[in-house]
């Protein structure tokens, strides 16, 4: 039965979940969108953000979505050092799309057995005052544990926009994959570009990790969940737009609630792909291409 | 402060294709110098080698920025910008996916142009009036002729002391060829370059040329030191003027 209330709650649910999976996305928008690197490793650095989130919450008690804004910087060093690797051994000799696959396939495995060998293969959470408060406007439901990831993950997305277009740095970083001679040509170094675009793109990651696991428990292996729907999400908005990218979240979100809502969960996880597939057809260059 | 540039028995080629055999000439401060020839003589490749993007395998390359001297072989493309050198490409090389405004201030990215940013934008509006119009449009969807506009007010965003134009007048309409011409002269007058242009079009070119060189297959086949000296060589008029 399709009643007026469980409607909106599905509806309500799923704006929260797609704000969520907006974060997800963003590094990727960056580092597929933009610089074209098929970086499949990216849930699993997200998981990363999570256990970092799991073990100083748990050993500390400090909030995780501190953490994770503090861990970004890291992770921004980390995805630094990351792109160094890859451009020297992959990029620069122009071996990028197949080495370069195999290369990302198994930094996501390293990062998973890593996990998996220190921390098991458990359920892990965090905890913070609002995690079990929600509130209630009318009869729709506003869980924090939805509410705040959906918030900092709107503030994240309009941050990264902001940065892109109205920053030196990132204004390259939406050239360096149109024309890198050109670039050249404004006295720009394309390489330091990409390296810190795929350091922004990774720190993005410690905030969605925070997210993620205030949503719910996490375990090494729940990355691959996201790699579909994270691609699905940049294809979508249109390749590199982060206005694109963020509304693409949405609608999946909302999708993807309606349907486990009123086809049941065993749907969900075939809608990223269903919508994917539907809106290439319609549309070749993604929702929002440019 | 003087700015110059001079080439010196350049070599230069594509892997195992030698384009380049040997080339010499030289911009004086405050030229404009027209560097003719035509398909696949070498023009480009010569532009290229000055700003890095091909590395001669013999010669030398020097430029003269604000009374220095720079050894210009080795130096990457982003080193040779960031010196006082700007190209505007053949292909013009716009970001198509970025508006007209944000090509502009990636033409500022290097430090000496950001502390010029306003003023040099405020010209380049005003001297292209349809980049003002069309700030907000994707440089991918404006008109050869616009991209054109907007490729050399890009390059002036760089603040350069030295100019190379890589056939401006490519596929333009010939009213479109004249007036990018003026507009070239005009940004010469106003910033004090130096001014290298590649051209096909001689007729045009030798309008705002001091002098001008003749490359053929990777040799310089003609040196004219004046406009005149230009306009009354034989091959010239046999090449370009089919007389
Ligand atoms: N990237 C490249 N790889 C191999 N050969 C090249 C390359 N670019 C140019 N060439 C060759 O070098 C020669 C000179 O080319 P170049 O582009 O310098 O000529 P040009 O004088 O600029 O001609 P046009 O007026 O047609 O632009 C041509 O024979 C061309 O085929
Ligand atoms: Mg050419």
């Amino acid at each position: 039965m399709v009643t007026a209330d469980l409607l909106a709650n599905a509806v309500v649910a799923g704006l929260l979940l797609g704000g969520f999976y907006a974060a997800v996305a963003i590094g990727l928008a960056i580092i597929f969108g933009q610089l074209d690197i098929v970086n499949i490793a990216h849930p699993a650095f997200i998981i990363a953000g999570a256990y970092t989130a799991y073990i100083l919450n748990s050993r500390f008690g400090i909030d995780p979505v501190l953490i994770g804004v503090l861990a970004a910087p890291l992770f921004f060093l980390a995805g630094a050092g990351i792109y160094r690797v890859y451009y020297g051994a992959f990029e620069r000799t122009g071996q990028e799309s197949l080495s370069g696959l195999a290369f990302f396939f198994g930094l996501m495995f390293i990062i998973e057995v890593v996990l998996i060998l220190v921390y098991g293969v458990d359920y892990r959470l965090v905890q913070a005052g609002y995690i079990g408060e929600s509130w209630r406007i009318g009869f729709v439901d506003l869980p924090f544990r939805m509410l705040v990831p959906f918030v900092v993950a709107v503030a994240l997305t309009a941050g990264i926009y902001l940065y892109l277009a109205r920053t030196f740095t990132g204004r390259a970083i939406q050239a360096v994959a149109q024309d890198r001679l050109a670039l050249q040509l404004m006295g720009v170094n394309p390489i330091r570009v990409k390296q810190w675009a795929f350091g922004l793109g990774i720190a993005t990651a410690a905030i969605a990790g925070a997210l993620l696991i205030i949503i719910g428990p996490v375990e090494p292996s729940v990355g691959r969940q996201y790699i579909g729907r994270a691609f699905a999400i940049v294809v979508l908005g249109g390749m590199g737009s982060i206005s694109g990218m963020f509304i693409a979240a949405l609608i999946l979100g909302i999708v993807e609630s309606l349907v486990n809502t009123f086809m049941g969960p065993s749907w969900a996880p075939a809608v990223a792909f269903g919508v994917l597939l539907l809106t290439l057809a319609l549309r070749p260059s993604g929702l929002f291409g440019r | 402060m003087a700015n110059s540039l001079s080439i010196e028995g350049v070599r230069a080629g594509y892997g195992a294709v030698q384009v380049l055999e040997g080339i010499s000439l030289a911009v004086r401060d405050g030229e404009t110098v027209a560097l003719l020839g035509t398909n696949g003589a070498g023009k480009s490749t010569l532009m290229k080698a000055v700003m890095g993007i091909v590395t001669p395998s013999a010669g030398r390359i020097a430029a003269v920025i604000d009374d220095v001297e720079h050894d210009l072989v080795g130096k990457t493309p982003e080193e040779v910008v960031d010196l006082g050198i700007a190209l505007v490409p053949e292909g013009r090389r716009l970001f198509p996916k970025l508006t007209v405004q944000e090509n502009l201030l990636m033409g500022a990215s290097r430090r000496a142009a950001r502390g010029r940013i306003d003023e040099n934008l405020a010209f380049c509006f005003e001297t292209f009036p349809v980049l003002a119009e069309r700030r907000g449009q994707l440089a991918g969807s404006m008109s050869g002729g616009e991209q054109q506009m907007l490729a050399l007010a890009r390059a002036i965003m760089t603040a350069p002391k030295i100019l190379l134009i890589d056939e401006p007048s490519v596929g333009l309409a010939p009213i479109f060829v004249a007036r990018t011409v003026e507009k070239i002269a005009e940004l010469k007058r106003r910033f004090g370059l130096t001014v290298l242009m590649a051209e096909q079009n001689f007729t045009q070119a030798i309008k705002i040329a001091d002098r001008g060189y003749v490359i053929v297959h990777g040799h310089i086949e003609f040196e004219g030191e004046s406009r005149e000296s230009m306009q009354n060589n034989d091959m010239i008029r046999r090449l370009y003027l089919g007389m």
